[in-house]
């Protein structure tokens, strides 16, 4: 049997290098070349991508891949190309093109040379022109600008101040797309999923953002590549570290210090980077008043390495590692939890059109949770969630109106949502485990970018999804009251049961003038595992929990149409969006739904429809010495379950129709720097007590209707000063102050809002709030040594 | 298991953040007022009372109103036990009632004037048997808070029936968990058919004077085995008591009870055991 998989793993390989080498490579064909290659940043080697490349004579253009790759098939000719990305200076090549070509080039940042000087050459138009729409890519350059929590520049906090993203709770990395749950994105780091992104109950991200290149959030028109989540991707791109020479970034801050170390092994084509952080605050504990609080434990720390390996010209190989972990300790109990992933890529260039990505990619989250040894009442829990994929992506540059984007995944889903077991002889605990599950899900898709005219490109694509539920496991049946009828336990490798989608993902861009476009799009995405978690913010205790025959796929279709201009010669990119999502068997839970350590968790799923619409707009300035943007948001978002609120439709969790986020930076001197970040939004709907019941001498509440009232508004203010040390030529250590101001007019945000009995008369009940951050400033020095 | 994971989790909180609580002005709309039931049946011989009050608005602030000149009896299918009103809304059995376990008792109530449409209530209650505890001890953790905290530790056999209790703490004959919120419940999932060997059933903060205990005073463990029904009643309300917060609360919802017509609150039978412990010399 594994002999027979093998020769058909053999024989597919075959057969796809065999369609992939007969496919037209440009060489023979009419009149036309190709010029390809790869782009990078001058001064550290680093691939750069979403570089424009664009012919100035055609006026046709593509932009550098995930890897940094670009190709261009135009006719035979003399042509002025030109080169142009954010922040760094654009490059014009003339070149006399009469045959295949490949131009690496490397662009100069605009930092670097030219200190603050604004740029006054033509900017780049990627707003208007780019034939994507409901996406946002970050440099880290734009990142580290943003005032942070203690300091600390968190990549999904930038995140959470662009239209369309919100915060699931005060300072939480846990993020809302267009009225999603957040379960509902897709959060990947160098390909591979990570499962929960949060540190310390969702205070920081696992991104440590200097081992970070680029970040791009799919709000919508998710490309066909990806899917098994309903609202977003999150495509997070770690650095492949510094080609040219060995570089030593770090910082030292409140709450933590990280260090990173890049260079190439050897020639340019090997390069390696190694980053660590770790946060402290526990060191000063043993310096606590308090004793018992002296042996607690209150750590996270994370690790990224990458190796990048160029074999020759059509052949690079990807290996990168991410591994953290939180520890919580204290007399009474201890925790940990933390993921693991690694992958490993393989590109390969079939021909100058024909571009071949092969990934291997692992991934794990797990935490466990235990009691220290020798009570009648310890115990360990712990819980796993595994992944094992891997995918191949082909991009096929046919000619410069079509680029062809093909591939297949598959992917192995290992659940397993908890063992608890006493711990010690003296406990009096059993050991209760639940049922691991497996499930395996596959997808292949095709999207052609077609530029039908100087005006007009359609993106039209197609993924087809198949999720299968493997055995061994045990699935309950249930009643219509929820109640357990009987079990089915399935044997190793049955496949008993499957669902597939076929997702069409459509979308187009019209180009007005040169200025100004109109954008569509239209997704239909499935997903098939979800997050039994009906708070808002949520704790590492994590359970994913598949599709299965009780349990159908959630389905969303999205559509959405924008208009996008550009204003003062490019200095000012607009964007405006109306979206409408329509979301089929949408997971909700029924009330007092008891979701861990739960063998019948499925009997407490409550399963209707939903419905969400809005609109975006945002105003960004990209150069000078103002930057930064502005946006506003209107979001809603309902659901309508059967057995939840009385089969009214009620706010979804995230339902927050108003926010405001304004993002300014602003370069007072070469080395001197100010930064302002101020939010608004609505208050997040909540359920408050109508009226009370006294039972057992205590206020029981009687409810209003789901969702019926709202938390107060948000608002808070975050100001950041970064002073740079002198630069000196041949300087090779580079110090940066940061200090930061969190909250800084100090308003108490309500994290919580509970009732309580006055403790002088208990008849007396008074609503209270619960706020986490007053005022908070932090110091931070960052550096760099190459 | 779970709720320890929770508190622990939470304790975090406060010490990542600052946290602080403050009072705030909310307006809230008022609901159309119901019957509340909080009456109950156990093992031992006495006047079992049954309490009738009605809903208010949340802030009404002022005791619940009481519903007199209702007809409330209890009945076990053969017997029935009438119940007189001792005090406006209370009504009790006679003194020398007890229940019996495996035993159907039924709660019936006739209201002089209509609550919420209905006048007519009812709920029933299966009261099941309870195994007495071989023995309680007190063991005090002075490291815990600043002047100590007891714990109350039980060793039982443990049936092999699925089980839900409800555990009671008394100082020298004087019921100091009089409220729902500090009553502890457990089921038995975690060590069903176990020999309990010292699971904590309760705490006593030594700092407290209703709590606190010194040498020779008596402290008085109950154990009330529980249906499923109440238990959930319990631990919903339990939940809902404790508060709110993003980490790990669901939206907030109402607590079922097992009183007809839309009223509010629970009918419980219940069999109950007690255990004795004398407080040991202080710190010992």
């Amino acid at each position: 049997m594994k002999l027979l998989k093998f020769i058909l793993i053999l024989f597919l390989i075959g057969f796809i290098s065999q369609i992939a080498y007969s496919l037209p490579s440009g060489e023979n064909d009419q009149g036309k070349v190709t010029l390809s290659g790869y782009v990078r940043d001058k001064s550290n080697g680093e691939m750069l991508i979403g570089v424009t490349v664009f012919c100035n004579e055609l006026k046709v253009g593509t932009i550098t891949n995930v890897y940094g790759f670009y190709s261009l098939s135009i006719a035979a000719g003399n042509y002025t190309i030109r080169y142009s990305y954010v922040g760094f200076e654009p490059q014009e090549k003339k070149l006399q093109l009469d045959k295949n070509l490949s131009l690496d080039i490397n662009l100069q940042a605009v930092e670097s040379q030219l200190g603050v000087v604004v740029i006054t050459g033509k900017r780049t138009d990627e707003n208007v022109r780019a034939p994507e729409m409901s996406m946002v890519k970050m440099d880290i350059k734009t990142i580290r600008k943003v005032p942070a929590l203690l300091g600390e520049i968190d990549v999904i906090k930038v995140l959470q101040l662009l239209p369309g993203v919100q915060s699931t709770s005060e300072g939480a990395t846990g993020f809302s797309v267009r009225g999603g749950s957040s379960d509902q994105n897709l959060i990947i780091l160098d390909e591979a999923t990570i499962h929960n992104a949060s540190h310390l109950l969702g205070f920081f991200s696992v991104f440590n953002n200097d081992a970070i290149k680029d970040v791009t959030l799919y709000k919508g028109d998710i490309p066909a590549a990806y899917g098994g989540r309903l609202s977003s991707l999150l495509d997070v791109r770690m650095k492949d570290g510094n080609a040219k020479k060995f570089a030593l970034t770090g910082s030292v801050g409140t709450v933590s210090s990280k260090l990173t170390l890049e260079g190439p092994i050897g020639s340019e084509r090997t390069t390696f980077l190694v980053a660590g952080r770790r946060t402290y605050a526990d060191i000063f504990l043993p310096f606590a008043k308090d004793e018992n609080v002296r042996d607690n434990k209150l750590y996270f720390y994370d690790f990224n390495m990458k190796l990048t390996h160029v074999i020759d010209e059509n052949n690079r190989l990807y290996l990168s590692g991410y591994a953290g972990r939180d520890t919580f300790k204290n007399q009474f109990a201890q925790m940990g939890f933390g993921n693991q992933t690694g992958s490993l890529r393989w590109n390969h260039l079939f021909s100058k059109k024909l571009f071949f990505n092969l990934s291997l990619i692992y991934s794990n989250y797990k935490y466990e949770l235990g009691t220290p040894e020798g009570e009648a009442s310890s115990f360990l829990w712990t819980s796993k969630m595994r992944d094992y994929s891997g995918r191949f992506d082909f991009s096929y540059y046919l000619t410069n109106n079509h680029t062809l984007r093909f591939g297949a995944t598959t992917m192995l889903h290992q659940f397993e949502p908890g063992t608890a077991t006493g711990l010690g002889s003296e406990s009096a605990f059993n050991e209760f485990i639940l049922p691991s599950q497996y499930a395996l899900e596959h997808s292949l898709y095709v999207s052609d970018e077609f530029k039908s005219s100087s005006k007009l490109t359609l993106k039209y694509g197609l993924r087809f999804a198949l999720f299968q539920n493997v055995g061994p496991g045990t699935y309950y049946n249930f009643d219509n009251e929820y109640n357990v009828i009987d079990s089915t336990v399935y044997s190793k490798g049955t496949v008993f049961n499957h669902y597939s989608s076929l997702e069409p993902r459509l979308a187009f861009t019209y180009l007005i003038n040169p200025v100004s476009s109109i954008k569509g799009s239209y997704s239909h995405t499935a997903q098939f595992i979800t997050l039994a978690q009906n708070s808002t913010a949520g704790t590492p205790l994590d359970i994913w929990f598949p599709a299965t025959p009780n349990v159908k796929p959630q389905l969303c279709d999205q559509a959405a149409i924008g208009y996008f201009r550009n204003l003062d010669n490019n200095m000012f990119e607009v964007s405006s969006e109306i979206y409408y999502k329509n979301y089929r068997n949408v997971i909700d839970f029924c009330d007092h739904a008891s979701l861990l350590l739960n063998p019948y968790l499925e009997g407490e799923l409550r399963i209707g429809t939903g419905y969400a619409y809005g609109a975006e707009t945002m105003v960004r300035k990209n150069e000078g010495k103002l930057t930064g943007w502005v946006s506003y948001t209107y979001s809603r978002s309902f659901r309508e379950i059967p057995e939840i609120n009385e089969g009214n439709r009620y706010n979804a969790p995230y339902d927050k129709p108003h926010s405001v986020n304004i993002v300014a930076n602003y370069d007072i001197s070469k080395r001197l720097s100010a930064s302002a970040t101020w939010v608004y939004s609505t208050g997040l709907p909540v359920t408050f007590p109508t009226g009370r019941a006294i039972v057992g001498n205590a206020i029981l509440p009687i409810y209003s209707n789901r969702n019926a009232y709202r938390m107060p508004d948000y608002h808070r203010l975050d100001l950041s000063i970064s002073l740079m040390g002198k630069e000196k030529p041949g300087k090779r250590w580079h110090g940066e102050w940061n200090f930061s101001l969190y909250n800084a007019y100090n308003r108490h945000n309500s994290w919580a809002i509970n009732f309580t009995q006055d403790s002088m008369d208990p008849n007396i009940t008074y609503a209270e709030k619960t706020y986490l951050f007053a005022i908070i400033p932090s110091l931070t020095y960052n550096f760099k040594f190459f | 298991m779970k709720t320890k994971a929770y508190l622990f989790i939470f304790s975090f909180i406060s010490l990542i953040t600052v946290s602080c609580t403050e009072k705030i002005d909310i307006q809230l709309d008022d609901s159309y007022v119901r019957l509340v039931v909080d009456g109950s049946i156990s093992t031992d011989t006495m006047a079992h009372a049954v309490v009738l009050t009605s809903t208010s608005s949340y802030f009404y602030n002022q005791p619940a109103p009481p519903v007199s000149g209702a007809t409330v009896t209890i009945s076990d299918g053969i017997q029935v036990f009438p119940l007189t009103e001792t005090t406006p809304g209370t009504y009790t059995t006679a003194q020398e009632v007890f229940g019996i376990p495996g035993k159907v008792y039924s709660l019936n109530i006739k209201l002089a004037n209509a609550i919420g449409g209905h006048s007519d209530y009812s709920a029933s209650s299966t009261l099941n048997p309870v195994t007495a505890m071989d023995s309680i001890t007190l063991q005090f953790h002075p490291e815990w808070s600043e002047d100590g905290i007891w714990e109350v530790k039980c060793y039982v056999q443990e049936p092999p029936t699925v089980d839900f209790y409800r555990f009671l703490l008394s100082k020298n004959q004087t019921m100091f968990t009089d409220t729902l919120d500090e009553w502890i419940i457990s089921d038995d999932l975690f060590y069903n058919g176990n020999y309990t060997n010292g699971l904590p059933i309760g705490y006593l903060d030594q700092g407290s004077t209703e709590q606190g205990l010194r040498v020779g005073d008596t402290i008085t463990a109950e154990v009330n085995s529980i249906g499923k029904e109440y238990f959930n009643f319990l631990a919903e309300a339990q939940s809902e008591l404790f508060g709110s917060n993003p980490l790990f609360s669901g939206p907030p919802a109402n607590i079922k009870g097992n009183i007809s017509n839309g009223g509010i609150g629970f009918f419980t039978a219940y069999s109950a055991a007690r255990s004795y412990a004398i407080a040991p010399e202080f710190g010992k």
